[in-house]
């Protein structure tokens, strides 16, 4: 069994770039300063990526306002919509109005991942919207059914996988919090399984992952390990650690270790007896440790101290007495 | 409750004037911010234009006046504003409060501020974690409500931070730390509900007490995170009553923008509640059916006031008088019992230019006095 780790979402930014980004809405900072500063932050995410040691980078996705925004203000069919509460945080998502079927326009999230020169793309994470996720929460005025837009943007995303992949990406992760939040069963389960079949066909060799949180996985485990990806991520905060179960055929386990929920960080001792026992019960083959849900949930020194517990419960997992 | 029919009350906020903005930061008023003083002053008669405060306020010299001073004026302004526009409960419209969380918290022992969180796009909030034992340094809001209490012509009505929000705005390091084992769903929630009572107790109950012993008798505890967690509602309750319990004043709940009844019957196990203060106005439709949750108070069998949101705080469109009547018409009739309503904005009125909040709040009246009038012709 091999253990890695990675970010699994958007890193906080940093005080200098949330102060630049303030004073550019307040007309205090001109647009090129503030885009210095973006690369600047950047940068040090990647620093502290790759200082820990984790198996793929992502520059903290500093520039997404939030996890639909490039695809509502990028792609054909969407206007932005208003603040809307983000699950049961104390932050918020613009919604996605969507006014006609969506079509993708192929740039758009290439230019919204961070430049290759400061992330690059063999080592990347790609963290895109899931398709069930994506379809669930936009307001839907497109005449299309919720299956329908599902297993749509299952293949939207899908065409976005295959260009990535060709342009060098190779890691790409779907986050599906409303699979587990408010899981779907009949005709909708089947549309999200669908909409993973054209992600898997698409993938063509690169590593994919659903990465669920807000939510028990364990309620719609079955459904999950019906998704056509290289692995599956769940969020310890909120599933029962001794009923998580790897998913078939060999696919990587994503334990979702770290609670951005709150500042306190993680006992990497803890972190690896509670891996460790999930380990020997279900035998991955693969496992991924991350954030159990967005480390942005934070500000960025407590989700820095956070990220650091990774690194020290992989040493802890790969050496004596490690399990698998 | 005796006396008239459905009296009306403010519910917290209200947005600060220009000449207060520019004068607290020691800037010279533009002639905008003199026209609009010169005009509330002609309204209301809040300060006298020929004492040496206004002359330094209007001529200039607001540095030299100080932020204290011109804060004072602005709480007298909106003292005023309330109630010259007929309201029975007032406050001063958050005078001199910038937000709800931080100061608060600022003035409790335990807490430590990390940096700044996104709330969306480039807005950022502080979220204070709590480090140790919460503790208060010393309570809050007690000079402002001496302030308000010497100037009010109608009843003080004091609006303070509940516990549950408070403590769902901060993070939980010290009482989730304190748990033995992995941090999972039942873990949080036992520390979470640790911390509400703390704080509760330790924190926003010393200063009620505080507040209570100066006079104040009508306090509204503000609890906008209540309906972030459904599942939590039973903690609020829980926090409200051990912020509460015992103490000699009369108490509103306010929560506003939440589905309610996803929050019932927990809240009601708040039991100093003596009215629940809720935003119904801004989910009403021409059917009035933004007042059917009313009935769930029917169903549980709870019969304490409702403080009636029958203006939204979210649109400019000022509601007539004859849609606050029928609003109340509507809620009296799901309740039973005209005699438990009291009438007020959904929330505070700090979202809307002044024009438009004491526009709204004409027709609050106005509407409670028309609605009023066809009950005692009924009698």
């Amino acid at each position: 069994m091999t253990i890695h780790t990675a970010l699994t979402g958007p890193f906080p930014r940093s005080e200098p770039l949330v102060a630049a980004t303030r004073d550019l809405d307040r007309a205090r900072a001109s647009a090129d300063a503030v885009e210095a500063r973006f690369v600047e932050a950047e940068r040090e995410v990647v620093e502290l990526e790759q200082r820990l040691g984790l198996d793929a980078v992502t520059g903290g996705y500093l520039r997404w306002a939030d996890l639909f925004r490039p695809f509502a203000e990028g792609w054909r069919g969407f206007t932005v919509g208003p603040v809307t509460r983000w699950f049961e945080t104390n932050t918020f998502y613009r919604q996605p109005i969507l006014h006609a079927p969506p079509e993708r326009v192929g740039s758009v999230v290439r230019a919204a991942l961070p430049p290759s020169s400061v992330v690059e793309p063999s080592r990347a994470k790609v963290v895109l919207p899931g398709p069930f996720t994506f379809a669930g929460l936009l307001d839907n005025r497109s005449g299309e059914t919720r299956e329908a837009l599902t297993h749509r943007f299952g293949r939207l995303l899908a065409e976005e996988v295959r260009d990535l992949h060709a342009a060098g990406y190779a890691t790409f992760q779907f986050q599906e919090p409303l699979l587990v939040v408010a899981p779907p069963k009949g005709p909708l389960a089947e549309a999200a399984v669908a909409a993973y079949k054209s992600i898997g066909s698409a993938a063509d060799g690169a590593r994919t992952m659903v990465w669920t949180y807000f939510g028990d996985a364990t309620a719609v485990e079955p459904l999950l390990h019906r998704l056509n990806v290289g692995g599956i991520g769940v969020d310890l905060a909120e599933t029962e650690v001794d009923r998580v179960r790897a998913p078939p055929d060999h696919r990587a386990l994503g334990l979702g270790c770290l609670d951005p929920r709150t500042t306190l960080p993680e006992d990497p001792a803890e972190v690896a007896r509670v891996v460790r026992a999930i380990v020997q019960r279900v035998h991955p083959r693969e496992v991924w440790l991350g954030p159990g849900g967005p480390l942005d949930l934070l500000p960025a020194e407590p989700a820095a101290r956070k990220l650091h517990v990774l690194p020290a419960a992989k040493q802890l997992l790969d050496g004596p007495g490690a399990a698998g | 409750m005796s006396g008239p029919l459905f009296p009306a009350q403010e519910i917290g906020s209200l947005a600060k004037p220009r000449w207060q903005l520019l004068g607290q930061r020691g800037e010279v008023l533009d002639g905008q911010a003199v026209e609009e003083f010169r005009l509330w002053n002609e309204r209301l008669g809040f300060a006298d234009a020929a004492s040496p405060e206004v002359r330094a306020l209007l001529e200039g010299r607001s540095r030299e006046l100080g932020a204290g001073a011109v804060r004072d004026l602005g709480a007298l302004f909106a003292l005023r504003f309330f109630e010259r526009a007929g309201l029975a409960r007032v406050y001063d419209g958050e005078a001199r409060r910038i937000e709800m969380y931080e100061y608060p918290i600022r003035q409790m022992r335990g807490f430590r501020f990390y940096g700044h969180v996104r709330s969306f796009d480039n807005k950022y909030y502080r979220k204070a974690a709590c480090v140790d034992e919460v503790g208060l340094e010393h309570p809050y809001h007690t000079e402002e409500f001496d302030f308000v209490k010497a100037h009010a012509h109608g009843i003080p009505k004091l609006p303070i931070t509940g516990p549950y929000t408070l403590a769902d705005w901060s993070y939980n390091e010290h009482y989730l730390g304190r748990q033995a084992g992995w941090k999972g769903r039942e873990v949080r929630r036992r520390a979470q509900r640790e911390f509400v009572v703390e704080i509760a107790r330790r924190a926003v109950r010393p200063t009620l007490q505080a507040l209570i012993e100066r006079g104040c008798r009508v306090i509204q505890v503000d609890e906008p995170a209540a309906g972030t967690h459904p599942d939590e509602a039973d903690l609020v309750a829980e926090g409200f009553n051990a912020a509460t319990e015992g103490l000699d004043a009369t108490f509103s709940m306010h929560v506003c923008f939440s589905e309610y009844a996803s929050l019932l019957p927990a809240l009601l196990e708040a039991k100093r509640v003596d009215q629940w203060a809720w935003e119904f106005a801004n989910r009403d439709s021409e059917e009035r059916d933004g007042y059917e949750v009313l009935k769930l108070f029917r169903e549980y069998g709870d019969t304490r006031q409702v403080g009636l949101g029958v203006v939204d705080v979210h649109r400019d469109e000022v509601e007539s008088s004859k849609v606050v009547a029928d609003r109340i018409r509507r809620a009296a009739k799901i309740l039973g019992d005209p005699s438990r309503i009291w009438v007020n904005p959904d929330c505070g009125l700090r979202t809307r230019r002044l024009e438009v909040a004491w526009q709204k709040l004409g027709s609050v009246v106005e509407g409670a006095r028309l609605a009023r009038a066809d009950f005692e012709r009924a009698d």
